[in-house]
Order: structure tokens, then C-alpha cells, then sequence
């Protein structure tokens, strides 16, 4: 039993700890992503105000890269609150190497579950914030992908510069597909942790009647 | 080990470490418990007999009895047995 038990925890701990470091690295992307194209516009709205030239900048693509960098800036610190108590586990699993006691296993087992108890709020929220932070790169790479948009009463025409098309589109496809794959990790971690929770407090029941029962 | 812990968690802890003699401010440094809160884990624990006081010198020192064996092994195969069915999607 405690060989099954020690394999998938070390599983379960690797793949929540791949997850969470994808998170970052994508939060992080995001979060640059949306900064650049802030750059970008104020440079545009810059030139528009100062210069004699014709520049529009638009502040559609600005509210979009507006909160795509508050959404990855956000992201970023719950993912990286999640990852220093998972790394911190992770360590300490991989430290005692092949043979893990019995203790030691559930001494880890319990650090998992506090550390769940203290995020769970977080991961919840982190559960909402790559969905949020896929579709907020999604369709910033469309927005800056298009050179042209009017929307009038006879219908909406747009032209798209080709050369922006296939890099914006490959990276915000490859964000989106990231935080929603991390998303769905995440929300089935939480249920299965949810699950292992309530069957703690199951078993609390039992615990409380071994310990108070006065036998001296 | 920190965090959010339920009392039993914090019981079975500080019933693990003391399978060796250890001083108060040990058990609360190695279970992260303050003195008052590490006081009233501990008087529970001696009353219902699972540590006992030891004297060593003008120290006194917490040891866990056989009786603690029991509530450590149950605490033990409780928490495991969480891990007997793999998550119900695929990794």
C-alpha cells in the first residue's frame, strides 16, 4: 500500500509542480506581452498629440494590453505563492530519494493538504485567472494583428497584416492553449484535493475517538 | 512543517517527535506552535496519557508513550489511504 501511495503522491506533486512553473513562465509572457503593446500605443498616442504626423492609436488594443499585463502581473504572484510551497515539498520528496518512510511520507502528505488549505483560496482564483489571461491574449494577438477595423451599419470590414498574422497568432495560440490546459489541471486538482479534504474531516470522527478515549 | 493544520495534525506531530525525549521550546520550534496554543496541546496530551513529563536534572523534558503508537498508526493509514485510487483524470 505505501509503495502505490508513495508513487502517485510523487506524481501528483510533479505534475502540480510542471503546471505551476508553465503558470509562471506563461503569466510572465503575458504580463511582457501586454506591456509591450502599452509601450506600443503610448508611443502612438504620443506621436498623434506632438507630431505633425497621422498616427491612431487604438484604444481598444490598450484596454486589452491594459489588462492582459494587470491579468499576468496578478497571475504571476498566485502562481509563484502556490510554487514556493510546492517546490518546497518537491524538494523534500526528491531529498529522501527512492526509499521514503512511512513518517516521512505522511509528514509530506499533511504538508500538502496545509499547503492546499492555505491556497486553496488562491488556486481557486488561479483557476479564473488563466482562463481570464488565455482569452485576454487571445484576443490581444487578433487586435494587433489587425491593420484596419471600421464597424459601420452596413457591416464591419477588416484588413489584416499579413506579416503580424502568424508570429501574434502562434504565441497568443500557444498562451491560450497553455492557460487552458493549466486551467483544467488546476480545477481537477482542486476537486481531487476538495475530495481528499472531506474525507480527512470524515476520518476526523475516528481520530477524536482514539485520542479521547480515556484508557488509564 | 506550517500552515493550516487541524488539531490532529498537530497532535499526531508533536506525538512523532516526541518519541524521544524533547524540551518544551523544541516541540514548539520543530511543530511551529506558539507557547500558549504548544501548552494546551500538550497538557491535552499528557492528560489523556499520550506524553509523559520526564525530569532530567531541573529540565523537564516530553516523552510519548506505547499509547501514542496507537494514534500515530491510525493517523498514519488514514492519511496513505488517500492516495489508495489515483485522481479521476489522467496526468
Amino acid at each position: 500500500m505505501h509503495e502505490s501511495a508513495l508513487a502517485r503522491f510523487r506524481s501528483e506533486i510533479r505534475h502540480f509542480y510542471v503546471i505551476t512553473i508553465a503558470n509562471i513562465v506563461f503569466a510572465a509572457l503575458v504580463m511582457a506581452f501586454g506591456i509591450s503593446v502599452i509601450v506600443g500605443e503610448a508611443v502612438s498616442m504620443y506621436e498623434t498629440f506632438s507630431t505633425a504626423q497621422y498616427v491612431i492609436y487604438s484604444p481598444v488594443v490598450l484596454f486589452i494590453a491594459l489588462v492582459a499585463a494587470l491579468t499576468g502581473f496578478r497571475w504571476l504572484l498566485t502562481s509563484v505563492r502556490v510554487f514556493e510551497g510546492i517546490e518546497m515539498i518537491k524538494g523534500d520528496l526528491d531529498g529522501m530519494g527512492g526509499e521514503v518512510p512511512d513518517e516521512a511520507l505522511t509528514r509530506l502528505i499533511v504538508s500538502m493538504l496545509s499547503h492546499y488549505r492555505d491556497n486553496r483560496a488562491t488556486i481557486r482564483t488561479m483557476i479564473l485567472v488563466c482562463t481570464l489571461g488565455g482569452i485576454c491574449s487571445f484576443l490581444l494577438g487578433l487586435a494587433v494583428s489587425l491593420e484596419h477595423l471600421s464597424v459601420s451599419p452596413d457591416g464591419i470590414s477588416f484588413t489584416i497584416n499579413n506579416y503580424l498574422v502568424i508570429p501574434f497568432m502562434l504565441l497568443t495560440l500557444g498562451v491560450a492553449l497553455v492557460s487552458l490546459a493549466s486551467s483544467y489541471y488546476f480545477s481537477r486538482f482542486a476537486n481531487v484535493w476538495d475530495e481528499r479534504l472531506d474525507e480527512i474531516e470524515e476520518s476526523e470522527a475516528l481520530l477524536k475517538e482514539t485520542l479521547e478515549t480515556d484508557r488509564r | 512543517m506550517s500552515g493550516r493544520r487541524t488539531a490532529f495534525e498537530i497532535y499526531w506531530e508533536i506525538l512523532v517527535f516526541c518519541r524521544t525525549p524533547q524540551s518544551f521550546t523544541a516541540i514548539i520550534n520543530r511543530c511551529d506552535l506558539n507557547s500558549k496554543t504548544g501548552q494546551e496541546y500538550l497538557r491535552f496530551l499528557v492528560e489523556k496519557g499520550y506524553i509523559v513529563e520526564v525530569a532530567e536534572g531541573d529540565r523537564i523534558r516530553y516523552v510519548a508513550t506505547e499509547r501514542a503508537g496507537e494514534y500515530t498508526a491510525l493517523f498514519s493509514s488514514l492519511y496513505r489511504k488517500l492516495f489508495d485510487a489515483p485522481p479521476r483524470f489522467k496526468l
